[in-house]
Formats: C-alpha cells, structure tokens, sequence
C-alpha cells in the first residue's frame, strides 16, 4: 500500500535538521502530471517506493525505510508485519527473511525476561468465569518478578525499529512534499541525542518484524517493575490477572498502544533520517501508475503498527519535538513541555494567525488529559513545595512559574511567557543568572526545567479542609435488575472491589439500593447489624441520617460485605418494578452533601418514577414520530427535560459529587437524559446492554475497579492559559462549568481528557512560540491539595506547509470525534455525517490548493502527516454513533464515550483493531502476543477463521462457519460451530491455543485499561451482522467502501478546485 | 346524697336534677343546667350479657326496656319514647308475665348485648407506639426501660407497631426478617394516607385500584403486607426488644441556641394514616411518648430558636402565639381522621418543658385516649401509669376500643351535647337541641377508646313549655332516657350495653321542693367545672370568675331562703349546702386559675376532669384533707389553713397530687428517727397510716398521682398550702395557733366568700 509516492519532493532528501517548513514546500509536481484524471487511478502505487531508501539505508535505522509502514510497534502487535509488509513493500519480505540474522540480538534481549513463561503463568485458569472471585489466586507475584529483571537497559533498543517511514504508504498522490516531516528539527540528529544510545543494538536490526516482539516483550517487562507510577491504587487488573500489584498494568496500558498509525513524519527521532530518501524518491506512486484503471487495495494508507518503544524527549536544544502517535509505545522525558499524554495539541506549529489558520481548515485544539498514566519508565512528576507563600505566579496573568518564563535583570524580574507581564521576583525566590542567561538553578528546580509539576498548594486554594475519599454506591434493586442478575452482579463487584480501597481513616464509603424508594443503609459499626432506612417520598427526597451513612472503609467493611452478600437476597421477592434514578442520586447526594465525593450508581431500568423519571422516548419515537421521525429523531438524543441536568449542576457546583454510571439493563433507558449527570460531574457511563449476567458480571466487577482504584483526583478546578495572540474558546468533555475560564470537575481521573479549542484574537511573530499551560487544582486521595501544572511551548509558524507537516492525526481524529458527537443530539445523522466528512475533504482541500505545486486535477494528494484521515473519516461516519440503524441508547452511549475520551483510545474507537485468531499458533515467531492487525475488510474474513475485533470497549470474536472443530475445541471448549453459546465467557483450557489466546486478550486488556466486553458472533447470525458492521472499508448499504470513498473525497476536492 | 351514688352504682348515671324543672323557662331559672354523667363502662355487678341481639322499636330504634309496656297476649311492645307498638319477633313467641325476658326485668334498667355471631372475626387489639427520640440519652433511657417492661406486659395476640420520630419520622419495619428496617419520613409535611399506601409498597407488584377507598385487608391490602408492620406481639416481641434496645438519640446535630427539631404532629399523622392504611375500623392505639415540644412542621408549637420561649397562656390570650392556631388546626384534622378509622390517640408528655398538650387536646379527647403529663419519663406518674395501662389485675383499666354512643330520650327532652372524651358522629334528628354545648347536634357520638371509668357529660335541654303551648305535650309526669353504648369489649367482641332510666317532671312552678330533693350538688359541681372549662376553651373574651358567681347567686337567690335584703336571714337547704363551697374552691382550682399553669397543664387538667366520674371531678374541685394524730382516729377535716397543726399529719387528695404533710413536731420526730425505735411503734404506725392510704389511693387511681411527702416549712409544703382556704392569711387579724401556719396570699376566704354571696343573693 505505502508504496505509492509522489514524485519525491525535493526537499525531502535532505536529513533535514531543519523544520521542514522551509524546504517543505516543494509541492509534487510530478506526480500530478502524470496521473490521469481520476482517481481510479489512485491505485497505490507500486512498491516502488521502497527503492528509494537504499541509499540511505546504509544508515542505522534505514532498515526501516524497507518497510513503508513503519513496522508493528513493538509494543503491541508482534505479528503484525506480516500484514503490512507484505502488501507494502515489495522489499518487505526481504527484510523480513533477512531478519533471521537479527534475531540474535533480540534474542539477547529478550533472554532476561522470560515472558513468555510469565504470561502463561499469568493467564489465569479460571479467569475467563464470570465468577471471578477465582482469578485472584493468581499470585501476583509471579507477573512482576518475572518482568523486573529485565528492566532498565533494554527497553531501548526497540525504538529503532521505530524508525518505520510511514511515508511510503502515505502518500496517495504523489506527494512529494513531506520532506520528512522535517518538522523536528532534531530528527536528522535521528533521535540521537536521546534515544540512540540505546539505539545502539537496534540498528542493525532491519526490520521490525518478529524481532520486535522480541524486544517488546522484554521491554515491557521492565517497565512493570519500574513503576514509577500512579501515585494512587494499582492499576485495573483484570480479574484473571488478578493480583499484579504494582504498576505493571499501568505500564501495560501506556505502552498499549498497538498501532501506529502511518508515522507522521515529523514524530520520530531516530527514523526520520531514513524516512526522507524514501519520501523523496517515492514517485507518485500513483500517478505513475501503469494501471490507472485498477487501486490496488491493499497499497491504500492503513493504519500500521509499530511495536518498539520510542524515547521521545518533549524538548530538545529549544526545539519542540512532535509526538510519537498516541496509541504508540513511547516513554516521555520531560525536557520542558510536558508529556504528550498529559496535553497534546492538533498540531505541534502554531499558525501565527487566525487566517492562516482558517485557510488550513484545521482546528486548533489541545486535547488534555491532565491525570494521564505515564509510562512507568518515565519520571515521576515532581511536587514543588514553596511553603506558605503559595507556587510563584505571574501577578497579571495569574499563570504558574514554568520553565519558559524568562528571567532578566539578573534575576531580579521574570516576565510571564504567557501574557508578557514583568514581574518582580520574589526575594526568597532569587537566583542570579548563569552566562547562558538562565537562573542558575534551573536544573535543580522541577518548576524551572520539567514541563509538568505539581505545587503543593496552600490554603488559599482551599475554601475548606480537602475532602476525604468517598465512595458511595447506589443498586438498583426493582424487580427486573434482580431478575437480570443485576443486582448480584453489581453487589458482587462492590464487595470485592472495596477489598481495594486503602484503609486510611479518609477513605470513607457507603451504600444505599432503591427501587420506588431509597434504601440507606446505617454502617456505623457499634451497631450490631447495618440498618435499613427507607427514603419512600422520591418526590421530595432527604437523606435519613445525618452521620453514619457514610463510614471510615475501615470501620465497616466487615458489614458492608455482609450487606452485599445479602442485598440479592434480600430482593429477592421485590415486585416493584419502578425504579427512582433521579430521586435516588438525589438522596444519595444529600448524604454526600457535607463531604462530597464519589457516587457510582447501578441502574438497570428505565427510571420511572419520582424526581427526574423518564419515560420509553424509543417506543414513543417509533409510534408517533414516523413521518417526521428521521428529522426529528435527533432530538430523542438531548436529555428529556432539564431535572436531572440541573440536578447534576447543584452537584458538581456546590458539593463536589461526581457521578458515575454503571447502566446494566437489557432494554431502553434513555441513556441520553442519564447520561447528563455523570457528564456534568465528570464522571462516566458504563454500558452493559444487552446484560448478561454471565458474561458482563466480570466486566462490570473490572470497570468499578478500576474506577475506584485508578489514580483520581476530587473537588478539581482546571484552567488552561495560553499566551496572547490566542485566547481559549471552549472547553469540551466531562465538567461542570460557572464561569467562563475554569472547568469545575467533582471527579478527575487519569482516563478523562478535555478538549480545548482556540481562537486567535492577535498575531504571533514567527520565530516566537506559543505557550499553554493547564493548572489542575485538585486533592489526591490521600487528602492533599495541589495543583498540577504542565506547560506545552510550540513554535509559531506562518508556513502553511509546516503547518500540515506538524499536524497531529491522532487528535485531529479526536478532535472530529467530538465534534460529531456534539453533533448528533442536535443535528439529523445525515448532516452530522456530512459535516464530519466537509471537515476532511476541506482539509485535503487546503493542501491540494495551496501545499501541493500544481498538479494534474486527477491527483488526490494527501498530506503525509494525516494521510489516513480519509480512512478514520469514513470509519467515522460508519461508527455506532453515527449509523442510522443504531439503537437510541447506544448511539447516545456512543456520544457520551466520546466526550472524555483520550487521544490513544479514540483512535481505536473509531478504527477498531482486527487480528485473526485461528492461525496464533502457527505463527512463525514463538512468542506472538498480538499478530499483525488486519483491515476491516470482509475480504479478510475467512470461513475458517476466528478474528478477534476490539476497540478498547468491546471485544468480538468472530467465527465463520468452516472452523476447524480441533480448534474450536481448543479455544471455546465446543466441537461445533452450532454449539457455540450465545452468551460468552472467555475460558482459558488446557492447551497452548487457549493460552495464547488468553494472553493475547489480557494484552489487549492492558493496553486499553478496559477489561473489554466479550461477544461471541457467528456468521449467518445477527451477531455475525454485528461483526460484520465493523467492517468500515466495505461497502454498505449507508456507506461507500474505503475506495469508493476515496473517490468521492478526490471529487469533492476537485470540485472544490474549480 | 347516698341515693344518687346508689343510682349510681346501679346505672352509672348521676344527674343535677334527679327531677327535671317542669317547663323551659323553669330550668333557666334553675341556672345549674340539667345534665347527666354516665360512665359508660362503669363495673355494674350482676349486669346480664344476653346473648343475642337487642330489640329496637321500628321508628326511633331504642331498645327494648323494663319501661317498655308489654301486651303479653298480642305479643306487642310500646316504646315508651315514641309509642310505637311494635310486635315480638319470633323469637320472643314464648313470652309472658311469667317469662320475661331479662332485658324486662324491672332491676335490670341497665344491661348487655354481646351478639357473637353477627361480629366478623375478632380483630385483636393494635398497639403503635410512637416514640420521641429527641431528648437527653438518660431520659432515653428510662423511656426504653419502661417501654421494654410494657411490651413484656402485652396480650400475647395484640399486634404491635414501632414508629421512632425526631428530627424526621421513622417506621420501623418489624416483619422484616434481615435486617433492622423503617421508613424514614421528612418532618416537615404530614404524611397521608396516599402516600403510605404508595410509598411503603402495599400494591408492590399489583398495580393500584383506581377508584375506592382502600385500605385494610378487607379492602385488598394484603394480609403480608399489613403484617409488614404490625405484629403479633408474640411474634415481634424480640424485634421490638432489639430495635428498642439500639434506639439512639436523635442523631440530628442540635446547635446549643435550638431546640431539637421534633416532628410529633408528622409522627403522629404517619401513625394514624398507617392504621388507617392496615387496620381501619378496629381498635388500635397509638401510644404517643413526648419527650419535648413540637419544633417541625405542621403541628409545631414553638420555632427551634430557644431565644423564643413556648407560648403562655398569656400569649394565647392576647392572639400572640402565632403556631397555635395552625397546630390545633391540624390536630383538628388529625382528629376526625383518627374519629373515622376508630383509632386512639394516647399521648404520654414527660418533661420539663411543654410539649403541646394544649394543641393535641383535641386528638386525644376526641378519640378517648389517654394521656399522662409527668416531668420525666422517669418519674412514677409516667412509668406506673404506663405499667397499669397494661397491667392485668383489679385496677384494670378496662380499655376498650371502637365505642359509639347513642342517646335517646322523650320528646321534651333535648340534647345539647356532651362534654367528654367522644366525637359527634354528626347524626341529627329531633333529639338535638339547637343550643349546642361541645359535641353536639347529634343525637350519636363515636368513643374511639373508652374504659371503666370514662364518663361523659351530657347536658339536656328541656322543650317542654308551659301554658297554651303545652298542647300535644304528654301529660305523663315520667319521662325517659336511653343510653346506648357499642363498644368493643376488650375480649375481643362487640357489646352493646343500654341503660334506660325514667325521670320525673316537676310539677309546675309549685314544685320548688322537688326540685331541691332531687337536686344532686357534687354533679352539679362536676358539670359546673366542665361548663366553665369549657365555655373558658370556647368562648372569647369570657370571664369565667363572673359566670360561677353569677351563677352561685342566682342559684341562692332562687333556692335559698332568706328575706330580702337580709344577708343574715340567708340558709340553704342541706342538698345545697356544699355547692357554694364546691365553687369557692372551683374558683380556685387549676381549671379556672390557669394562670400559674402552663396551657399544657391546663390541658391535661381539664382532659382528665372531662373523663372523671362525679366523685373524682370533685376531688380535683375541692380537694380532700385527712387529718391523721394521736390523739383521734383519722378524720377529714376543713380544707383550711386552720387544719395544719404541729402534731398532725394530714393527707391530701388532689387528685393529681397526693400529699402527706407531716406537722413540725411530727416532722421532728421524724427526722430523729423514732419511729425506728423500740417503744414508739405507735409513733411508726402514724407515720405509716397516711402513706398506707396514700399508697390505695395511687393504685387505683390513673393516671397515677404524684405523691409528695413532706414537712411543715418545707419546700414542697407548697403543694397542701396551694389548695387550703386562707382564712388566716398574713395580714388577717386571726391569731395564729401555735403549730399552726399563715398562707401569704391576698386571696379571699371562704369565709368572706361567703359573706359577699349572702349579701348578693338576698338582693
């Protein structure tokens, strides 16, 4: 696929330090000419491209070049490769063989971990039961030891394989034009300043193929023990894991990210040299084209995987540095600007103005996810006490000290990077500058040198003592949730879930059910026995107690586990089918009025009664609505009425309550009007729909926790300054908001991102930068006050070239996502749709009409930067959230995912990973943990085949039906397709198949922190439908194929062009 | 006077005027009005219970009666109050002068009906006790020993209730088997009927009848469901034990400047509507314990603001106690809800603020509960009280449920009302007299809860003129009344007891002496104190002092004998004689000095006065002294100043109080201890004599009094010295005896009291 290029840009060549944005320009003449008119001809070019590195290639990583598509990350999919390189590059295969003699480096480094043995170990037996209590046998222990040896050294080594030029692939015209994405300047350097050291065994290694996993897994092995760390509670483990204390899958899920998508140019360090020959010579691949009349499908841009893990330093020599892909495996040094993970902008370059910006058709947009997990090799954040005078703040502007504010008259005054203001340094806070004009501190201090630090803060930050840690659980109880299973399952999941929580006298919890009326529970420990106080009038709720519903985790675990042993049955018989949803979180908030905090809610029924019911807008919608429905049928997306939105105000304004969901029900619950409230308190919705009591209790006990245990923050008041020249312009995602500048957010946790978009009210000067900063005011659960601030500083540009050059797909992608799904309350599908797809096309356009040199018309030029938003756009438009057939709730679910959703989890969300499963074991490496991701093609689906589709949220396997019985035996413990069961749990047997399987599948879990919902689909079967409907690059009957698509997009610009 | 306790003892009934005034305008000039007070439960021996139902005459619905004239041949009855002819039913074929049946005897004018097959099932009594939870840990304490012995003290097959209540109402769930359960109401609004029936999941599963009323398992409330919360007290008695047992305080926090906040009206509304949710119509009580005054909502007779102190009569008089009107109006309400479904309102207050007796008066007396003040739940009024409601022996309260009263009467005769602890049922006819006095405008009343001694005030109005209008007028000289009681008895069945009674009309304005012979002064003393209670309650701007004396003088100036103008010439007849000094000392008494009490003990006070028989009414009047030495056995003596004497011990009966005042030397000896030394047995055994009789007055009286022992000089002295006359007062010229004592008072005495009343009544 990569293969195809535009006449390599001149620029190109050059291992260009330099920004690109100078060379860059170089449009692809050639290319264009030689393209015939259309875009049929867009048949990805020949492989030809591969040719080009050659020259280069002598160079370290020039291996690398071989493969167009960077090769799998390491990280996550070993196998991939044989997916990419096949179809990439001709060289491919070569490299691939060639490999052989690469092993025995990785061999070497692989040597010290014994992973495989590990995972193995790990997998738990059991595990895969819904019960799950089961899981925890396995020690923990296990897991961790076996990865620590290995740990520091190594992990390097990978990221040469990094190197992987994307830009073969990338280019669908010709285009030339990325030079190597020159945009880093530190690239021609390869990285080297960081990175290669470590590099240093790497480079012989051609590809990445097998090799990687090699190394993967041994890196990753180290990381775990590393663990720096989430300061709070050990990452989820999921139940067959079970024990891994520490970090480990934390790590596991920082460096998840198994795909890397067509590398941007200008990401990576190391490779980048290499990359740049291939670009350049990369002749339209598909101009040139001999066939114009036929597109090869598999040389169109797909994403690719790229298994090594980069070194990526934020800064380097005062240069800015862009990011390595979200869903890659990178480690951050913070050298200035803060971590990616922590804020990340649409694009690394800052246009200098508002038209320059407008004419990209880019959004400007940080997306920030302020608790992000680092990687565990990463170092941890630092936390700056200044005492009582409180962390050094510009006195106009109010922004934090950081690394970027210049210190001048010896020191004597600093002026703010983000407003200009000069300021008088404080007298305890003097230090005389050194000769290079820097303070002569600055190295000592985190403040002065690291892009992210935590202040402690003072009192001035608090209007009271910071809240303790309290979680407060409410179970719908109604007669259908008890039916379902429900209720046990949820009681279940509390009871071991709260074995979790730390001990400490500030951790408090409680507890309450409901059905038509709310049933508190008296925790107090003198008592003998929890007392049962009903709340009946849900018109007009209270809380009944004013102590003692809420009690230190220490003081009644003893009856809280009782409590939730007996809940079921005390149900049991419960012939109240109404449920109270409204009235209930309005009690439970009461009680939670003096502390604020947590509160997690199980519901499981359309709340039908008391303050804030709802009623079957579905049924209704369906019945009355025919005629105007399609038009109208948006608005049974917007909350029913305004109860329940101003209820969540008064929580997250007032008394820091924040609100997660976990819905659990088997038919329409209006998720659109529930879904408010945890999205004003910053919390979550958790969607198990249909419910299986089988198949999700194990889910349902991982999601709550990990919600519970994850690293949070409470009461938290988030702003994010910028300099003058831009000005914030909103705020999206998860919060509550009173005035204009601060988000207010009752719960924060490392999973949730907000998205900041921008405006320009003034103009930069080239050469300045721009900067932003977060300040999170929050309190840890531990009962601390600080403020976390990270510091993004990107350079100005007022290049247009350099601006796309810079762009960042990955949050692009996020950036559409959420705007698509602000959309569908408000808009008909098919407008939303349409704007989703104006969003792409003008972007492409821009390039066409002022990036890429005249070309022939015929040519369809994509900027190699985001070169796959075609792609992502077309799976976009054909998600959940987006397709007509949808149900109400779940595309309402889909929406409110979005809302919060990191950067490395919506790339998937929207373009979900497929690998097939039937051939794990004949995989040619010994130690396949993922194999290479396939299109989302039916093409790719074979009768014999098992695939295995996961995007972060749900996992579905896919069987066709001429699976080998041996192997269906081996995995799912049946000999027929037709004994397969409807409601699934993955066991893990007695046999290497299952194995593999298992720990594929806990992999996947770990790299997406989400337990993932597993479903069972079958071909011929409505399932079978389900999985079918992933297949994003089909045609359907509501969409175009990838190719058609491409199409469509070329003649939109086209026209646009005339 | 002995006659009228023997009419009493055979029919419980004790009347003003044993002969009624003639004419209208003659029992005006009577003044004391005609009236009766019968005890409807009243202990008759030898009372037969028949075992069928009762045979009413087809128009006016009386009973069968001895005065009832039988035409043995034709088989016919005449009522005597309407004379209608009625014909024996079938049953009745073989009577004859020889063959009465015993509803005919002449000496059986009262007697009962208990019909046992016409009854549904025997609905065991309900007990729901509400329990304050906003009062001192110590005080908790005391309530949950006391109510822990009372529910050991429970009729095995009565169902029992829990409902808790402070800052908010609890009701507890005592069927559930898990865990400790209850409902929790918000203070603040009362809580319906409606909204129990829908919030406490008695249609769970089943979807609610649209129209109807509904309620009780008759009416398609589950047997389970209702079991929910009442129990039998077999079944729930270790539930009930434990839930008590963990009974904490009010956890509400309490700012040191506030009163607790105390939901009493909504606990009691949550009460009442859950009865009448579970168990409408058949006897159930709620026991109300109150452990302060009412600070939340509709029935609040204070703000929490302890700046702002609990209205005084005072305040109530002048309009400036702004709560008190909207909480009586609630009771009110409360009231008739209770009326309709038949349940009791007990209320036991103990502490040492008010806690809004004034205001749930109403509820209580319309109900016929029961209701105790006392300072602490500690105190012996409180916990022997509470111990005698179901305590199981001589003194047996006799509680009895679900009473409806009925009065019929010739046709002069009229009803005005009652005064007493009942509720109109609002059945009008022609037997309602247009002056009404209390319950009136009905000739029926509903006595939810009823015992032995509950006695009811019944004022008649007497239609029969003189001259031309009398035309039509029966020319008999007797006239009768008829008394119908349904109660349900405490074993369970309903009884009907009916006491029929003949008077006789005095004959024309020459018939002053019958007047006098049938004159009966300690009712009229009784009725007199409820009238003016009464008329004090209702009527603005009424100056009760006035009225009694008016009253009195022109009761003299028409019975007495004297020449005019001639206050010396003045006598009264025997069966006059005490009245003037009933009503000095009515004058006196709390019931119309209510100034130095508190409007809740004014309440209670005249509670307890409208459901007490004529002798104790008259006890609480003018109250009785004994007087106790060596030198004479134990006599009474005048209610004087003059009484107290260093070598005396008196007893006093106030009936509320009971005191034992010891003389100086007797205190003395007292004190040294003598009567625990050989040789002064005699000694002992006086000191002893008056506790021994103090002690039989306690146990049967209810609610138990308060009994103060002390000395001459003492501190509590204050109790004997409050109630004596002060005929020797600190500035009177009498020489004071030695031994003797000095009231500091500006009070008149009788003696001057009567002067006045001779000089007046002469006029």
């Amino acid at each position: 696929m990569a293969s195809s290029f535009s006449p390599g840009g001149p620029s190109r060549p050059r291992p260009g330090y330099y920004p690109p944005s100078i060379a860059n320009p170089s449009p692809n003449p050639s290319p264009a000419s030689s393209l015939p008119g259309t875009m049929q001809n867009l048949q990805i070019g020949r492989p030809s491209a591969p040719s080009g590195p050659p020259p280069f290639l002598s160079g370290i990583s020039a291996s690398a070049s071989g493969g167009s598509r960077p090769g799998p990350p390491p990280q996550s999919l070993p196998t991939r490769p044989q997916f990419q390189q096949p179809p990439a590059m001709s060289n491919g295969p070569p490299s691939i063989g060639v490999s052989g003699p690469r092993f025995p480096t990785q061999a070497t480094l692989r040597e010290p971990t014994p992973t495989i043995p590990t995972q193995g170990s790990r997998a738990v037996p059991g595990s895969s039961s819904a019960g799950s209590p089961a899981n925890d046998l396995v020690p923990p222990s296990i897991y961790n030891s076996s990865f620590s040896a290995p740990a520091a050294g190594v992990p390097m080594a990978p990221p040469s394989l990094v190197s992987s030029p994307p830009q073969l692939h990338s280019l669908m015209g010709g285009q030339p034009s990325h030079p190597l994405a020159g945009g880093s300047p530190s690239q021609p350097l390869a990285g080297g300043p960081p990175s290669q050291p470590l590099m240093g065994g790497p480079p012989s290694l051609p590809y990445m193929g097998q090799p990687q996993m090699v190394q993967y897994s041994g890196m990753r092995q180290p990381l775990p023990p590393s663990g720096a760390a989430p300061p709070f509670g050990s990452p989820p483990v999921w139940q067959q894991q079970q024990p891994r204390p520490g970090v480990a899958p934390v790590s596991s899920m920082v460096q998840a990210p198994p795909q890397m998508f067509g590398a941007p140019p200008s990401p990576f360090t190391q490779p980048r040299p290499l990359t740049p020959p291939v670009m350049g010579n990369s002749p339209l691949a598909w101009s040139h084209s001999s066939t114009p009349s036929t597109i090869d499908p598999n040389q169109i841009p797909r994403p690719m995987v790229d298994s090594s893990v980069i070194v990526f330093n934020t800064r380097q020599g005062n240069q800015v540095n862009s990011p390595p892909p979200a869903t890659s495996d990178f480690i951050v040094k913070d050298t200035g600007n803060c971590s990616p993970r922590l804020m990340r902008c649409t694009m690394n370059q800052i246009p200098c103005s508002g038209d320059l910006l407008s004419t990209s058709s880019m959004p400007l947009a940080l997306l920030v996810q302020p608790m992000a997990i680092p990687n565990p090799d990463e170092e941890p954040i630092q936390v700056v006490d200044f005492g009582e005078i409180g962390p050094i703040r510009c006195s106009r502007c109010k922004g934090y000290i950081n690394p970027f504010m210049k210190f001048v008259d010896q020191g004597k005054r600093f002026i703010c990077n983000l407003c200009g203001y000069s300021n008088e340094t404080p007298r305890d806070y003097y230090m005389n500058l050194g000769p290079d004009g820097r303070r002569r501190d600055a190295e000592e201090r985190p403040e002065l040198c690291r892009g992210t630090v935590e202040f402690v803060a003072t009192k001035e930050y608090m209007v009271r003592d910071p809240m303790p840690a309290v979680f407060f659980f409410l179970v719908d109880v109604s007669m259908n949730s008890i039916r379902t299973g429900a209720t046990a399952a949820a009681c279940g999941a509390i009871s071991q879930a709260i074995a979790d929580l730390p001990e400490g006298p500030r951790t408090l919890v409680g507890i309450a059910t409901f059905d038509s009326a709310i049933h508190f529970y008296n925790l107090k420990r003198a008592l003998q026995q929890p007392l049962m106080l009903v709340v009946p009038d849900i018109q007009d709720v209270y809380t009944p107690l004013h102590t003692d519903l809420i009690v230190p985790v220490a003081e009644c675990r003893q009856h809280l586990e009782q409590l939730l042993e007996s809940i079921p049955s005390m149900f049991e018989t419960n012939k109240v089918a109404d449920s109270a949803f409204g009235a209930a979180i309005k009690a439970a908030f009461l009680a939670l009025k003096p502390t604020g905090g947590k509160l997690l809610v199980f519901q499981s029924v359309l709340p039908s009664i008391g303050t804030g019911s709802l009623s079957s807008r579905e049924a209704e919608g369906r019945t009355t609505n025919v005629s105007s429905g399609e038009k109208e049928a948006h608005k049974l997306l917007q909350p029913a009425d305004m109860t329940l939105k101003t209820m969540a105000i008064e929580f997250a304004e007032h008394q820091q309550v924040c609100v997660d969901v976990f819905i659990t029900t088997q038919a329409f619950v209006d998720m659109a009007s529930i879904s408010v409230v945890p999205r004003t308190t910053g919390g979550q919705v958790y969607y198990y729909y249909p419910f299986s009591a089988l198949s999700d209790t194990a889910k349902l006990y991982n999601d709550l926790r990990w919600n519970i245990s994850r690293p949070q923050g409470f009461e938290a008041v988030m702003r994010v300054r910028c300099s003058q020249g831009i000005q914030v312009q909103e705020y999206s995602g998860n919060f509550c908001k009173r005035i204009p500048t601060d988000i207010d957010l009752p719960g924060i946790d490392c999973d949730k991102s907000i998205m900041v978009s921008f405006k320009h009210d003034d103009k930069f000067q080239e050469g300045s930068e721009c900067a932003f900063q977060c300040a999170l005011l929050y309190t840890t659960i531990y009962g601390q006050r600080r403020i976390r601030v990270s510091n993004l500083s990107l350079p100005c540009t007022t290049m247009l070239g350099t601006l796309f050059r810079s762009a960042d797909l990955d949050s692009l992608l996020t950036c559409f996502l959420r705007q698509a799904a602000t959309a569908i309350p408000t808009s008909p599908l098919s407008q939303v749709r349409e704007q989703i797809m104006n969003l792409c096309v003008n972007i492409l356009h821009s390039y066409r009409k002022f990036c890429a040199t005249v070309s022939t018309p015929g040519q369809l030029i994509l900027p190699e930067s985001v070169k796959l938003l075609p792609l992502y756009t077309l799976a976009l438009s054909k998600s959940t959230g987006l397709r007509n057939d949808g149900r109400l709730d779940e595309r309402s679910y889909w929406a409110n995912h979005v809302a919060s959703l990191s950067v490395s989890l919506a790339v998937p969300w929207v373009y979900p990973r497929m690998i097939s499963i039937h051939d794990l074991t004949s995989k040619e490496n010994n130690d396949p943990i993922l194999s290479s991701i396939l299109p989302l093609s039916s093409a790719n689906l074979n009768d014999d085949g098992i695939y295995l589709l996961e995007n972060g949220e749900d996992c579905l396997f896919y069987v066709g039906n001429m699976v080998n019985s041996e192997i269906l035996q081996q995995i799912f413990g049946v000999t027929s397709v037709d004994g397969l069961p409807t409601q699934f749990v993955l066991q893990q047997y007695e046999n290497t198949f299952s194995k593999i399987l298992n720990d594929v599948v806990n992999e996947i879990r770990r790299q997406r922190c989400s337990f993932l919902r597993m479903r069972l689909c079958r071909k011929g079967d409505p399932s079978g439908m389900l999985f079918l409907s992933n297949m994003v690059e089909d045609k359907s009957p509501g969409g175009l194929s990838y190719m058609e698509f491409l199409v469509h997009v070329h003649r939109q610009i086209q026209t646009k062009m005339e | 006077m002995t006659e009228f306790v023997d009419l009493e003892t055979q029919d419980g009934v004790r009347m003003t005027w044993n002969v009624f005034p003639g004419t209208k305008q003659e029992a005006m000039n009577c003044v004391i009005p005609a009236a009766a007070i019968y005890t409807p439960l009243k202990p008759i021996p030898n009372v037969p219970v028949l075992p069928y139902a009762a045979l009413r005459c087809r128009i006016c619905r009386s009973i069968l009666n001895p005065f009832s004239i039988v035409d043995y041949a034709a088989k016919i009855w005449i009522c005597p109050f309407c004379f209608q002819r009625n014909h024996f039913p079938q049953h009745y074929a073989s009577i004859s002068e020889d063959n009465l049946p015993a509803e005919l005897f002449a000496q059986y004018t009262t007697i009962e009906y208990e019909s046992v097959h016409d009854a549904g099932p025997v609905v065991p009594p309900v007990f729901l006790f509400v329990v304050d939870t906003c009062m001192l840990e110590e005080e908790l304490g005391y309530l949950k020993s006391a109510l822990a012995q009372a529910i050991e003290l429970l009729p095995e097959k009565s169902l029992v209730g829990l409902i808790t209540f402070g800052n908010y109402v609890q009701v507890h769930e005592l069927g559930f088997g898990q865990m400790p359960k209850s409902y929790i109401f918000k203070g603040l609004k009362e809580v319906t009927k409606d909204q129990i029936l829908d919030q406490m999941n008695f249609f769970s599963g089943k979807p609610k009848p649209a129209v109807g009323v509904i309620a009780g398992a008759r009416d398609g409330l589950s047997a389970a469901s209702i079991a929910r919360f009442l129990l039998p007290a077999s079944e729930c008695e270790f539930v009930l034990n434990s839930v008590l047992e963990e009974l904490q305080r009010d956890p509400w926090p309490v700012p040191a400047d506030q009163r607790a906040s105390r939901c009493t009206s909504t606990a009691l509304s949550a009460a009442a509507s859950l009865l009448g949710v579970c168990v409408p119509g058949s006897g159930a009580r709620i026991m109300a314990f109150v452990g302060g005054p009412s600070t939340e909502g509709p029935g609040m007779i204070v703000s929490k603001n302890l700046s702002e102190p609990i209205r005084s009569h005072k305040d109530l008089d002048k309009g400036s106690a702004p709560l008190y009107s909207k909480a009586a109006k609630f009771f009110e309400g409360l009231s008739k809800q209770l009326v309709h479904q038949g349940h009791v309102l007990d209320l036991f207050a103990c502490a040492l603020d008010q806690v809004g007796v004034a205001e749930l008066k109403v509820a209580v007396e319309r109900s016929g509960g029961i209701v105790v003040l006392a300072e602490s739940f500690g105190h012996s009024v409180f916990k022997d009280s509470l111990k005698r409601i179901f305590q199981a022996n001589d003194y047996d309260l006799g509680l009895s449920f679900n009473g409806v009263f009925e009065v019929n009467c010739s046709k002069e005769v009229k009803v005005q009302g009652i005064i007493g602890p009942c509720a109109s049922l609002d059945k009008k006819g022609p037997l309602c007299s247009e002056t009404v006095v209390g319950q009136g405008n009905t000739s029926a009343w509903k006595m939810c809860g009823l015992d032995k001694k509950t006695s009811l005030c019944i004022v008649f109005d007497i239609a029969r003129k003189d001259g031309p209008d009398a035309v039509g007028q029966s020319t008999n000289s007797q006239f009768y009344f008829q008394f119908l009681t349904y109660y349900q008895h405490n074993d369970g069945h309903m009884r009907l007891r009916a006491t029929t009674l003949s008077r006789r009309w005095a004959a024309g304005s020459g018939s002053i002496q019958d007047l006098v012979a049938g004159f009966d002064q300690e009712t009229a003393a009784a009725v007199m104190a409820r009238l003016v209670s009464f008329k004090m309650e209702t009527e603005a701007d009424f100056d009760p002092i006035r009225w009694l004396d008016r009253s009195l003088i022109g009761l003299c100036s028409k019975f007495g004998e004297y020449q005019k103008d001639s206050p010396s010439s003045f006598s009264l007849s025997p069966r006059f004689s005490i009245f003037p000094q009933f009503m000095f000392n009515l004058r006196r008494s709390q019931f119309v000095q209510v100034f130095n009490n508190s409007p809740d003990e004014t309440a209670y006070y005249r509670m307890i006065l409208n459901r007490e028989s004529v002798s104790n009414s008259v006890v609480m009047i003018q109250p009785s002294l004994i007087s106790y030495s060596f030198h004479s056995a134990p006599e009474p003596v005048l209610l004087d100043v003059a009484a107290i004497a260093a070598d005396r011990i008196l007893l006093l009966d106030a009936y509320f109080t009971v005191v034992v005042f010891h003389g100086t030397s007797i205190a003395q000896w007292r004190i040294a201890g003598y009567h625990n030394q050989a040789g002064h047995e005699t000694f002992a055994q006086l000191l002893e004599a008056p506790r021994d009789d103090a002690e039989g007055i306690i146990k049967e009286r209810f609610p138990v009094p308060r009994l103060v022992i002390c000395d001459q000089y003492g501190s509590q002295a204050r109790f004997l010295l409050a109630k004596l006359n002060p005929s020797v007062t600190y500035n009177s010229d009498a020489h004071l005896r030695p031994g003797g004592d000095v009231l500091f008072t500006d009070d008149v005495s009788f003696e001057v009291f009567l002067n006045h009343l001779q000089r007046l009544a002469v006029q």
